[in-house]
């Protein structure tokens, strides 16, 4: 779309998405900020308005950055090493939602009212079907 | 599992990047492979003989 995928190297030190790899990439990040204030400072009359154009556009721009995430080349080690990466850190943010909910158990029988956020058990329900629904693609698959 | 990658390519006069390249995987692998730190898969085995100009995988890899 916009940017090349010459321009980035997939992050592995830093989290996830894409990091630049060349001066283009840095420039291509430049762009994006300079565009983002100048929509932020353009007289749309409400400053709503200029909420929502920038909205648009941060859409546009993480379309953009998947596009060249997805397109960034990755050989049969890279893609190993990203998935014990990926499931070591799955296994972290499994363990302190855990944590999380029994800490809010905890609390909740000290108060005498429990109140687990349900964001946590979203995410570790949905987590589960994800799990799922991946051994189930790749049996057939392979 | 062991190789003989890194004689082959050199008397070839191959570089590590030029045979990532002829693969199709990054220049670490290519290193990783030479250092018999990673096994590869049947069809990189297969892509690096054909590469080393050589006919039969065992050529190239080592079983053991």
């Amino acid at each position: 779309m916009i940017g090349k995928k010459e321009w980035f190297r997939r992050r592995r030190y830093g989290g996830w998405g894409i990091a630049p790899s060349k001066w283009q990439g840095w420039v291509y990040i430049a762009v994006v900020i300079g565009i983002f204030v100048l929509i932020q400072n353009l007289p749309l009359g409400d400053t709503k308005n200029n909420l929502i154009a920038n909205a648009i556009f941060a859409v546009v721009v993480i379309a953009d950055c998947l596009e060249i995430m997805f397109r960034l080349p990755m050989d049969e080690r890279e893609k190993l090493h990203e998935a014990k990466a990926e499931r070591n850190a799955l296994w972290v943010m499994l363990t302190i939602l855990i944590v999380g909910v029994f800490y809010e158990t905890g609390m909740g029988l000290n108060t005498g009212i429990i109140e687990i956020d349900p964001v946590i058990i979203i995410a570790i329900i949905g987590a589960t079907v994800v799990k799922a629904a991946t051994h189930i693609y790749l049996e057939k698959k392979e | 599992m062991k190789n003989n990658i890194a004689e082959i390519r050199k008397s070839l006069g191959i570089t590590q990047e030029k045979l990532a390249s002829l693969t199709g995987v990054a220049r670490q692998t290519i290193l990783a492979l030479e250092q018999n730190r990673y096994n590869p898969s049947l069809k990189l085995a297969h892509d690096i003989t054909k590469s080393l100009k050589k006919s039969r995988i065992e050529e190239v890899f080592d079983l053991e």
